[in-house]
Parts: structure tokens; sequence; C-alpha cells
């Protein structure tokens, strides 16, 4: 038996304790808002929070999560609107909007880290996730946008 | 339910019934010449048989009938709707239509068509709709329409101010008859269109909420995975599912054939109660395929066979003008040279996915489908079940880009419901998304030119690859359709003697298209060899295309791509590439810079777009689609290529499909053409152009030209 | 609320390295000394220097602030940097991808408890090393995380990450000697005097 906090519920899961944490939130827990991309941690879709880091779900065994803390997207804000998500709808970030689950959760994590990221930082925080769309562009103005947002005090 | 009162005009159709909804869309009848305006009140309730449904509580409901993979769809066909209707985009829902070519025309998602194909009928409908609505209030308030007007979703009478909701007009409005002339507004007096508005998607694509082919969940729905062979054609020889059938959660395990154009491939599908399960029973399979008779070919043996074509056969002739046989012989001054583009994998974010509930008399399948209509066509053919009991749902799209406007995968869903009884979701793995197919085809040209006193006197363009329409294998002895797409049509009224020819090359490799098709590997080109001319005649590569792109739309597009790129003011330590490409009634210039930076590498350091396509929705989402175009086709000329080793993929997920990433892109800045020409295409045209332009800016910088792709940018 | 991560981040870093230092012996194990023979310790630090420069180990210790990876040694595919503590950077962190085991198959990513570069204070570069500028450099306390030759033996000898070279996981190449032949000639070379090559060695 493992259980897994995800977004603030308790989950009991009874299976192999190989699986990926990606396939017990899709298809055991039902959260269907974090991706599968590629199954080997290449395209950063899956990304959830792990105890608050950015770790890649779909390596990610549930072994590794037992009696630990994870945020999916769907746990990100209550009401869409952690200053990510703001400039993700101001900015008009998605496309097709698969990768962008991922992207948000790596973002989160670079923002909270560095309340006034560089481009440079953005590089580096942001190149495990491929968007096959190229909103590239669009997700490092978002970003910038957040920052300031969250300086100006917009609530976390 | 409707009527089939005729209307004066013939190809309306009316309700007469009074109900509780109005309901509008046009009817497609197989035959017709023409598609026929239908409006019809619904009692039982929406059954997405129109693309516009007012209830009489107000609620306006509005179908997408072309898929939505990212390219905006699901806003911009509202936009254009809510424009003409009157309603405000927020007080609506948007659902996407199921397959139904009868009530909704083609449906299929590709050719850059949703927009440009749809929207003069859909501003007709709305129109037709608003015009019905202010008829029922001025009947009730008798007083002249004309006196009436309509706005955010009301009726208003100028002179009283009285004000009446849609939803209290709707059982009125069901009961008249379509009007036949409806006045269309002016382009000055649009409020919603042409402005950048946010899409109405967004906000579910940030939260989690947006719901993609593979989060569909059905009750009692298992999981599969299937091992299918890694050769088109490919037959089974054996298989043992002892392991397999030991994983827990497997239930089943049995071979599986899909159809893929006109040929199919086998599979051994096992079937478990969840995602893992299946991917692990599936690894536990051992197969032994018979791959004897098969192409075992390998990559370096297909662009030298397409060579060998290009250079001893004239080709099948596509168009040809004055005799560019006769200059390029006698001619001092010319050029002879070869490009090749690569096979390329489409590799959507979301790969394949398909989920299906076979049910004896009828069919019903859910998932990242662009082409619905073709799905419910094709699966009522294959399974024997007239279309209307094949019902095709349309989820969003995680990125299409060709690879789902197709058959395959919604078959073999249906083959392994059936099978099994039960509702099924088929889950592709992204090696089997990139080892299997089909792809791009690698297209190789040779281009041949010749000039007179600085004058393009001869062009002739030879291509070699495989054709997608050879597959269905009708069109053998004809030259390809597109071997002239993407190339601008100007050229042939100032290019005296052009020809443009097609050398067939067979290969059972699995190809077709990929976005922007054809003038994704044309444009290279064709574009390409413009820019090879210029250099020859000593000439500005942009001046050199303003002489000969004569035609007024042309001439504005380079005006406005010199003067938003400084093209005149470069500096010595860069350089600056040119690009201007057509397809699908769009053209796209883009102007590419690069420099050589201190740590010996060269860098992009921006890209210019202007696109002209006509008249146009949403100047924001056209805007992100050029940057989107630029980025794949950045991935396409310089990081990933498709190989064959023995007639098998070498590649097999993104380490070793290398994906363009935040760190690898450049800034895009993209203009629009202000006018009203007729609606072009624009999620594929902003494609083509980027790699000749990326590659003349090289030249340009380091006077080495490229023409084999995709190249090392930096090795450069 | 922010400050107070950031602070718990710090703590959590020197936290890290206060670990990886403890999972070596405190006290290690005395190892016997030889006569001094500089021929035949630079003979063994030549055989140490192959295995350091393997890919296996080599791609962790790079030039510049990037992983490398593959035989040819090229950097890490999402551009991963360093960060602070070795262990990679906000949403980019090692651990991310990397388990605390290899994850099976290939091309899937290799894994360890300590996953991860040296720290940004102790960079360890082995890329572009001659075989001198790195024994001068595993040597000198200032550069080796402040370890003695015995404590250097061990880390060369008993640690699990460096361990992990010779169990690299699906489809790596393995390091040109075994670890206890790469432990006895880290032994050798020191126990002979630790003399480093000359500065034409190659």
């Amino acid at each position: 038996m493992i259980t897994i906090t995800v977004n603030g519920q308790r989950h009991d899961i009874n299976g192999d304790p190989n699986m990926p944490l990606l396939w017990a939130i899709r298809d055991i827990i039902g959260l269907t808002g974090t991706k599968y991309g590629c199954g080997a941690a290449q395209c950063g879709a899956c990304t959830v929070h792990l105890n608050g880091e950015a770790v890649r779900s779909c390596i990610t065994k549930i072994s590794r999560a037992d009696g630990q803390h994870v945020v999916t997207i769907e746990g990100l804000s209550a009401n869409n609107d952690h200053p990510l998500q703001q400039a993700w709808n101001e900015v008009n970030v998605p496309q097709c909007g698969y990768c962008q689950s991922g992207q948000l959760m790596s973002a989160a994590v670079l923002l909270r880290e560095n309340p006034n990221p560089t481009d440079q930082d953005i590089d580096d925080a942001m190149s495990g996730n491929i968007c096959r769309c190229g909103t590239y562009q669009r997700i490092r103005a978002a970003i910038h946008k957040a920052a300031d947002m969250q300086r100006e005090g917009a609530k976390i | 339910m409707e009527t089939n009162a005729i209307s004066r005009r013939n190809f309306l159709r009316v309700s007469g019934l009074a109900g509780t909804a109005l309901c509008l869309g046009f009817y497609f009848p197989a035959n017709a010449q023409k598609e026929q305006l239908i409006s019809t009140t619904d009692q039982a309730g929406f059954d997405f048989n129109a693309w516009m449904r007012i209830d009489t509580d107000g609620k306006v409901t509005l179908t997408d009938h072309r898929a939505e993979m990212g390219q905006g769809s699901f806003q911009s066909v509202p936009q254009i709707i809510a424009e003409e209707l009157e309603v405000d985009l927020k007080d609506i829902t948007v659902v996407f239509a199921q397959g139904n070519p009868t009530k909704f025309g083609s449906q299929i998602t590709g050719g850059s068509s949703t927009i440009r194909g749809s929207y003069k009928n859909l501003l007709k409908l709305s129109a037709t709709a608003r015009e019905m609505l202010i008829t029922a209030a001025a009947n009730q308030w008798n007083v002249p329409a004309g006196e009436c007007y309509a706005e955010s979703g009301h009726v208003i009478h100028k002179s009283s101010g009285k004000k009446l909701n849609y939803g209290d007009l709707v059982s009125a409005a069901s009961k008249l008859s379509p009007p036949t002339e409806v006045k269309l507004k002016e382009t000055s007096q649009y409020k919603l269109i042409r402005k950048p508005l946010q899409r109405l998607d967004t906000p579910m694509k940030t939260n989690g909420e947006a719901i993609f082919g593979l989060d569909k969940k059905v009750p009692g729905m298992l999981y599969a995975a299937v091992e299918r062979n890694p050769r088109l054609r490919g037959k089974l020889k054996s298989f043992d599912d002892t392991a397999a059938l030991k994983v827990p959660g497997v239930k089943k395990v049995f071979k599986v054939q899909m159809f893929v154009f006109n040929t199919t491939r086998d599979g051994i599908v096992v079937v478990a109660d969840s995602t893992w399960a299946a991917m692990q029973g599936r690894k536990a399979l051992r197969v032994e395929w018979d791959d004897s008779g098969f192409e075992h070919v390998n990559t370096g043996e297909i662009f030298k066979a397409h060579e060998q074509l290009l250079k001893h056969e004239e080709g099948l002739s596509f168009k040809k003008q004055g005799d560019p046989d006769g200059i390029l012989t006698k001619s001092a001054k010319k050029i002879d040279v070869i490009y090749q583009t690569p096979y390329q994998a489409h590799t959507a974010m979301e790969p394949l996915n398909c989920v299906a509930h076979y049910q004896k008399d009828k069919i019903e399948v859910w998932g990242p489908i662009q082409a619905p209509d073709w799905v419910q066509g094709d699966i009522s053919d294959k399974f024997k079940i007239p279309k209307e009991n094949v019902i095709v749902n349309m989820t969003f799209l995680g990125g299409g880009f060709g690879r789902k406007a197709f058959l395959d995968y919604t078959h073999e869903a249906v083959a392994i419901s059936r099978e099994i009884g039960g509702p099924v979701q088929v889950v592709w793995t992204r090696e089997d998304d990139v080892k299997q197919g089909p792809y791009r085809a690698g297209i190789s040209y040779r281009g041949q030119g010749a000039l007179d006193n600085g004058e393009i006197s001869a062009l002739k363009f030879k291509m070699a690859g495989q054709n997608i329409d050879h597959w269905s294998n009708t069109k053998r002895g004809k030259a390809n359709d597109s071997t002239t797409e993407g190339f601008l049509k100007p050229y042939f009224d100032s290019v005296k003697n052009i020809s443009f020819a097609d050398v067939p090359y067979e290969m059972p490799l699995p190809n077709m298209w990929w976005r922007s098709v054809y003038a994704s590997t044309n444009g290279f080109a064709y574009e390409s060899f413009i820019n090879e001319m210029a250099v020859l005649a000593g000439q500005d590569q942009l001046e050199f295309r303003r002489k000969y792109l004569k035609d007024e739309r042309c001439q504005r597009l380079i005006d406005r791509m010199e003067e938003v790129s400084g093209w005149k003011s470069k500096k010595k330590n860069e350089g600056f590439g040119v690009a201007i490409t057509e397809c699908f009634e769009t053209t796209v210039g883009q102007i590419v810079k690069v420099s050589r930076h201190a740590d010996g590498k060269v860098k992009i350091d921006k890209v210019w777009a202007v696109m002209d396509c006509g008249w146009y929705v949403n100047p924001d989402i056209i805007k992100a689609q050029v940057e989107g175009s630029v980025v794949m086709a950045l991935g396409a000329a310089t990081i990933h290529e498709i190989t064959f080793k023995n007639g098998l993929v070498e590649q097999s997920n993104f380490y070793d499909y290398l994906m363009p990433r935040m760190s690898d892109v450049p800034d895009v800045e993209v203009h629009i053409m202000e006018n009203t020409a007729d609606a072009g295409g624009v999620g594929e045209p902003g494609l083509p152009p980027f790699a000749p332009a990326l590659t003349d800016a090289i030249f340009d910088l380091t006077g080495k030209r490229i023409r084999k792709l995709p190249f090392n940018l930096n090795a450069v | 609320m922010r400050k107070l991560i950031v602070i718990t981040g710090i703590l959590f870093i020197g936290g890290l390295i206060t670990v990886a230092f403890r999972t070596e012996p405190a006290k290690p194990a005395s190892y016997p000394i030889l006569a001094k023979d500089s021929i035949g310790s630079v003979k063994a630090f030549m055989s140490v220097y192959k295995v350091l420069m393997s890919s296996r180990c080599m791609n962790c210790h790079p030039a510049g602030e990037s992983p490398l990876q593959g035989d040819d040694n090229h950097i890490h595919t999402m551009n991963v940097k360093r960060g602070v503590d070795g262990k990679g950077l906000y949403a980019a962190r090692c651990s991310n991808c990397h388990q605390a085991e290899n994850t099976t198959g290939l091309h899937m990513p290799p894994g360890n408890p300590k996953w991860g570069l040296p720290p940004s204070n102790m960079r360890m570069v082995f890329q572009g090393r001659t075989p001198r500028q790195l024994a001068l450099q595993l040597l000198d306390p200032k550069q080796n995380g402040g370890r003695t030759k015995a404590q250097l033996i061990d880390h060369m000898a008993k640690d699990d990450l460096v361990g992990w070279a010779w169990h690299p996981g699906d489809g790596r190449t393995l390091p040109p000697m075994s670890r206890p032949a790469f432990a006895a000639q880290v032994r050798l070379w020191i126990a002979k005097g630790a003399f480093a090559p000359s500065a034409k060695a190659k």
C-alpha cells in the first residue's frame, strides 16, 4: 500500500510500486491535467511537484512518492489565478495546450526560487520542457509578466 | 426536429414547428452543388445539428465544426459567428461538432482551411439568425424591423429603447422563414473580428481542465497498447503471450490488423485495466515478425537514387512555358544545383490515441481527430455499419500537424473494441509515434537557371521523392499535383522560360502530409534557388524579388518586409536572408538575421515575418501560428530528421529525435498585411520560408551555401 | 513566506554537502605506504587518469556549467546547469529526472541517490585537464573538498556515486578497467608517493 497526498488529498494506492507516478495520477487518482509525452523524462509534459520539486512523473515510481506531497496542475491554484496562470492567459500562451501543464509546473518552481528571473534563468529552468507548437517566446514573456505581477503584490 | 419545407430559394430548409430553441445550420447534401441553410426548432435538446443554438433562456451554444489542435478554431469560429449574430463571446458555450459532413460540410482540419473554407457561410448564417430575431421582435412590437437593431444578445427598438433578450424571441423566430439576402458588416464595422481577443480555450489549458484524447474516460473502459510490426505491411510469424498474461492487470492478448492507406500493419495488442499494465504486458511479449520481401533500404541510398533520377530523367512535366532547355543550353551564365530535404516525423506532443466502443449496431469513437468526417466514413465502410450509427467525437488535440488527419489509429481502436466487446482506449507510446510514421517524405530537387544581362532568362526545376497520392494508386503517370506548391505565381508572369517536372520515385516507406505539406520542402529549394540567382546576378536578394514579383500584393509585402527588418541598414558582422513563399492562398515573407557570437557559433538573432492572408479573424492567433511555424521549421532545418537503416527507422524518442527548446529559439516578430481579399490559410504558410531565409542569412554571413537539410547550426 | 523557502533551501543545500562527506568513513582506513617510486606512481596514475577521463566519469566533471552525455560527451540535452550545490537549477534539478537508481531501458535516465555534479565552489573539472593538472588538482585539499590522501583513496574506492560508473545502466559503456583494479591503481599511485606526471604526459 502506497499513500500519496495529491493536492492536499490523501490517496491510498494498492498496486505495482514500480508504476510511474504519472499513470497513478491519471488512471487511478483520475487527474488528467498531467500529460504523457515521452515516458523518458525528455519532454516535461508530465511535470508535477513532489515536495516542491518539479519531478518528471513519467519516470518517478510511486514508491518514491510514498508518504510524500504531490501537487499537480489542478492544485497549482484554487481558481486558475496563480500569477503564472494569469500571465499565461494574458499573453495567450497555449496553442494546442498539451505541454502547458508541465510548462506551468516548471515555471512555478523557477518563480518560487527566483522572483526576478532573467532570460538566462528562464532558459536554465525551462529547457527541459518541449513545446511542439513553439510557444516558447510567449512562455518567456509570460514568466516575465508573472514575475512583475508577483512583485506588484498579486497573491500567490 | 427538422421539417423538409423547402423555401422559395429552394436551398433553404426551415422549420414549421414551434419549439424551445432556434437552431441554425447549413445542410450539405452529398450530391448538391451548393450547401443549404437550415433553420430548425429542436424540442428534444441540442443534437449538434447546427452551428448555433439559442435556447429560450438566452443561452447561446456555438459549434466548432473543425478540430482544435492549437491553431485556434475554438476561438476563431465563434469569433466569426458572434460578430454577425451580435452576442458577447463571454456569454456563449462552444462545443465540438461530431463527424457529420452532411451537416457541416468538410470537417478535415488540413490545408489551413478552417477559416478560409467556412467564413463566408458562417458570416451569412449568423447574420441570418440575427435578422430573424430582429424580425421576431419587430413583429411583437409591431414596428418596422428597420427601426430595430441587435446588440449583446438582445434586440433593441431604437426610438423607444424597448429591449428583448434573444431567448424570449427564439420561439417566434424559429417560425419565420430565413431571409433570402442579408447584409453583412463592412470590415470597419467589426467589433470582434480582426481584434486580438483572448482565446476561449486558454483558461482551460492553464489548469488542466481541457480534455484531450488521452484524457477521455468512458465507463468500463480498458486500456490497450499494441506491439506493431516495425515494417509497414510487415506480417506476424508468431508470438508468445505467456509472460504478458502474467502481468497483473492484463486481461487479453490478441493479434490485430491496422489499415494504413491501402495496406495493413500487423500488431499484437495487450488489453489491461490501466495504461501502465498494458505497457508492461506489451514489453513482456515475445514476437517474431516476418520481414522477408520488404525493402531493407538505407537513407543514403534514397537520396543517391534521387540524385541519379534528377541527373538522368526529365520526369513528368507539371508546368512549362517558353523554352528553358534551349535557353539553358545556349547560356554561359548559369547554375545547376541539388537541394535535399529530409524525412520528418510529426511528433505532436500528444501521442496518438483513440477510445472506441463497438456495439453491434453502433460504433462510437472519441479522440484527437483531425478529420471526423473521414473517420466516420472509414469506420462505416470497414465495419459495415450505416454512417449515421457511427458517432465520431473530437476532443482537443495535443497537436496534429497532419498526423491526426488519418484513419489508421481510429480503425485499429474499433477493431480492438470489437474483439473485447467493450470500450477501450488505445495508447501509442512516443516510440510508436516516432518509429511508425507516416512521415513527410524526403525530397530532392534540381534547380537550373540562366541569366542574361543580369535578368533571369530561364528557370528549370525537377523534384524527386515519394508522392502521397501514390498510396491510393490512382494517379500514376501524372506529375505530383503539388509540384509548384510554395512557388510564387507572379514569377510566371515575369520569367518567360520556366519549367517544373516531377521525377517519380517509388519507395514503400509510409509517407503523408506534414504541416504545409509540399510547400515545406519545395519552398526551401525554389526560394534558395532564387537567392542563388540573385547572388549570381550580383543583386540584392530583396530587390531581385521586387523586380520579378510585380503583383501589387507582393510589392506591398516586400515593402513591409524591408521596412520592419531594417534590411538596408545591416551591419558588418550580420547576415540577412530572405524568402517568400505562398501556400493555401497566403503569402508569407521572412527575413532572418544571424551573427557570429563570442563563442564562435552562428546564432539566429531575429526573424521578421510578414503575412498576407487577406481577410482574417484574430491577429493574435495568426501571430502565434507564425511564431510556432518558425520553431517547427527551425527543428526540421537544423535539429532532427528521420533516417532509415535496413528499412527500419533509427530514431525513437526525443533523445534521438531532438526538439528545439527554450534556449534554441529566436525572437519572431510577425506583421499582418491589412486587406480584405478572400481569406487565406494561417496555420501552415508561416513554415516554408524559414529554412531558405535562414540558409540565405548564413550565406550572407559566411559565404557558405547550405543545400541539404538538416544542417548543424553549431558547426556553421 | 518566500523568504522562508529560500532560507530552507540554503539549509537544505548545506545539509546535502554535509551528508555527502558523512557517507565516507570519518576515520579512513590506514593504507600502506610504500617506498617512494615516482615512475611507478606516475604509471599507476596514468591508469587512473584513463578511467577518470572515460565518459562515465568525465560527463559529470565537465569544464563548463552543463553536464555531458553519451560517449561523444555532448552537452546534456536540456542544457541543464550545475547550480550552487551541483544538483541542478530550478525546474531542472538532477533528481527531477534522475532517480535513486537507474531507470531501466536504453536512453532512460541513470540514477543514484547522490546524482549530481561537484558543487560550484569545488568544481573538480576533469574535462580538458592534462594528467599532471588532474593529479595536482586531485591532491589539493582546496580543490578536492578538503580530502586527505587517505580520504581520496576511500572516495575513489568506495564512494557509491563514483561506483555508479561501473553500473551505468542499459546501453552505456564501462570505464576501461574494473573498479577493484581502478582502486588498486589509486592506492598504488598514492602509496608510491602520489607523484604527478610531467607536463608532457598525455
